[in-house]
């Protein structure tokens, strides 16, 4: 492919008239009020769209299944999901099986595991505190985490399994919208839960839990929300679909740019029509600060970020891939499904190169490798080997032990 | 009969709901507890059809609730027998989702979403029909319009001016068209 230099602005309006006009021009874009959608609101408020000749409207929605059901059904054109999620519709995992595509990545990092004030009294501030105490106390702990194929969801098991706890039999394992999670907690209904930002830096600074594990202590520079669309949108306004890719990679290039940016953009989110949190909880985990509520404070090596010179933006085929496994071995796939099939069908690579092309974005291999907490190398070379290499799991299983 | 568990855990009423499907002849088992509970209170009350409201956050547990009941027979999403667009479109606006348990047709759910459909207060605003385009525009020569004016004034190139419009924009939570709107304005007060 050749290469392309930055689209300057004074010519944008050639993508409006000409061959490459957007199909749809107006957009309605569906996300959560989590920190993660920070580049659908910067890109949707701050003229980042409207020299690709679209206007997007920002559609908040009260759960992730009424977003996918929005999706399925044409309400919205576009939306930020749970990377695990779009998978679990394209395959029909507790919906219809729809068709799905992911345009791009929207964000890493910036998930944390969070336990409650009465275990931390407990005494039980370690992972290795916790497989003590789950084994040998009377009671199952309860952990709550998003939805049952999302990426908080598979974080928690991923934790909990790699420090012996076997996450659908040893703890009870419910969904709890995260706005509702804080709550919760304080009213000892769980024990613990796995969410995204702001909902974990809110309990921390309540003090009515700790964080003990981010997720970026479970997999550094994770993979987390997506920019999903049904593949009849893809197939009919291919123009669309990458004019909005290249305005969200844009909006991630400006917010990572500096630190004004950044806290100016926490600051945007704060608003009660995005996010509605308060910007002193959101501010310092845009700026990579970071503390667990046990008297830890740090500046985070891999923070919750958008852009990094597309390396967040890329759709790594050994991403999505990763996701399948843990849905096989935790037993919402019975069977090994063709991997790279699958993602090859889902991933819009060829979508992104030119979208990261004509902006001047570096785009990677379409694998990556990667060293998880537990030592255990991802590359996406062998799938099947992956799923079945675990000590925990729920291979046989169906998720029938998860009440 | 069939008996339905109304979940009522946002701000809509379902009072009238209630009792336009008790006078149909249905059973209704009202619920208005947490969220948390919800897959308990399904199991404990072994409903045939659940209606929740498509705005609220419950839906999520909802989707625990039919993943976990996969190979029982237990509540599922209606739109997996008959995945009709259209009838999903249909129940998605009137703002009610519904879950059938398996083994019931889809056609012995129809009565039911219809008084559901009618009935429940649904406070979707219309949606304006703007001539988007011609607005969009309208917008992006105003901006233009403003970042001309910025980099006049602070002797800045172009994306600078841009980085200063929008980072003023977001830090008071506002949209660039309104932050170029208030440069124009005050580059008209002061006289150019």
């Amino acid at each position: 492919m050749p290469d392309h230099t930055p689209a300057p602005r004074h010519d944008a309006l050639s993508w409006v008239a000409g061959s490459d006009a957007p199909e749809k021009n107006v957009l309605d874009l569906g996300f959560m009020a989590l920190a993660d959608s920070a580049s659908l609101i910067v890109a949707a408020t701050q003229g980042f769209a409207q020299p690709y000749g679209l206007t997007l409207n920002l559609r908040r929605q009260a759960s992730w299944a009424g977003l996918r059901d929005k999706l399925v059904s044409g309400e919205l054109d576009a939306a930020q999901m749970l990377y695990g999620q779009v998978y679990g519709t394209h395959l029909g995992i507790g919906s219809p099986a729809t068709p799905m595509a992911i345009l791009m990545g929207l964000n890493q990092n910036g998930q944390s595991i969070n336990l409650s004030t009465a275990l931390r009294e407990a005494g039980v501030t370690s992972a290795e505190a916790l497989r003590e105490h789950t084994h040998h106390s009377g009671a199952k702990l309860t952990f709550a985490h998003t939805f049952p194929t999302g990426t908080h969801a598979l974080w928690l098991y991923y934790w909990l399994a790699g420090h012996g706890i076997h996450p659908l039999a040893d703890v009870n394992s419910v969904v709890v919208p995260p706005a509702q999670m804080v709550t919760h907690l304080r009213a000892g209904r769980i024990d613990g839960f796995c969410a995204g930002d702001p909902w974990g830096a809110h309990a921390v600074d309540e003090g009515l839990g700790f964080t003990i594990a981010t997720s970026q202590s479970i997999w550094p520079d994770h993979p987390e929300k997506v920019l999903g669309v049904t593949r009849e949108f893809v197939e009919q306004c291919p123009n669309s679909a990458r004019a909005l890719s290249m305005a969200l990679l844009e909006a991630s290039r400006f917010i990572d740019e500096s630190p004004e940016n950044r806290r100016s953009t926490a600051q945007l989110l704060s608003a009660a029509e995005f996010v509605n949190a308060p910007a002193s909880t959101l501010e310092p985990r845009f700026l990579g600060h970071y503390q667990d509520g046990l008297g830890h404070a740090w500046l985070d090596a891999h923070p919750l970020r958008f852009f990094a010179e597309g390396a967040v933006n890329m759709p790594y085929l050994s991403d999505g891939i990763w996701f399948l496994t843990q849905f096989r071995r935790w037993g919402l796939l019975r069977d090994d499904p063709q991997y790279h099939e699958l993602a090859g069908e889902v991933h819009q690579l060829a979508l992104y190169r030119e979208a990261a092309g004509a902006l001047g974005i570096a785009v990677p291999e379409s694998m990556r490798s990667s060293t998880l907490q537990d030592g255990k190398v991802w590359d996406g070379s062998d799938p099947a080997g992956y799923a079945c290499s675990f000590e925990l799991h729920a291979l046989a299983e169906r998720q029938s032990l998860a009440l | 009969m069939l008996r339905i568990l109304l979940i009522n855990d946002t701000a809509k009423k379902v009072g009238r709901l209630k009792s336009a499907l008790t006078e149909a002849g249905f059973e209704v088992v009202d619920e208005s507890g947490l969220t948390v509970d919800l897959p308990a209170r399904v199991a404990a009350v072994r409903p045939d059809v659940i209606l929740i409201d498509s705005e609220s956050p419950g839906r999520d547990v909802m989707e625990q609730v039919c993943l976990l009941s996969r190979d029982q027979p237990h509540p599922i999403v209606m739109f997996t027998d008959e995945h009709d667009p259209g009838v999903m479109r249909q129940a998605i606006q009137s703002g009610v989702s519904a879950y059938i348990v398996e083994g019931i047709h889809a056609q012995r759910l129809q009565p039911i979403l219809d008084v559901a459909m009618a009935r429940f207060e649904s406070d979707q605003a219309l949606r304006a029909q703007l001539n988007a385009r011609d607005q969009q525009m309208a917008e992006r020569k105003r901006i233009e319009l403003a970042k001309g004016l910025l980099m006049k004034m602070r002797q800045c190139n172009e994306e600078e001016a841009y980085t200063l419009m929008r980072r003023q924009a977001m830090s008071k939570q506002q949209k660039l068209i309104q932050v170029a709107e208030q440069i124009i304005s005050m580059h008209e007060m002061l006289g150019n």
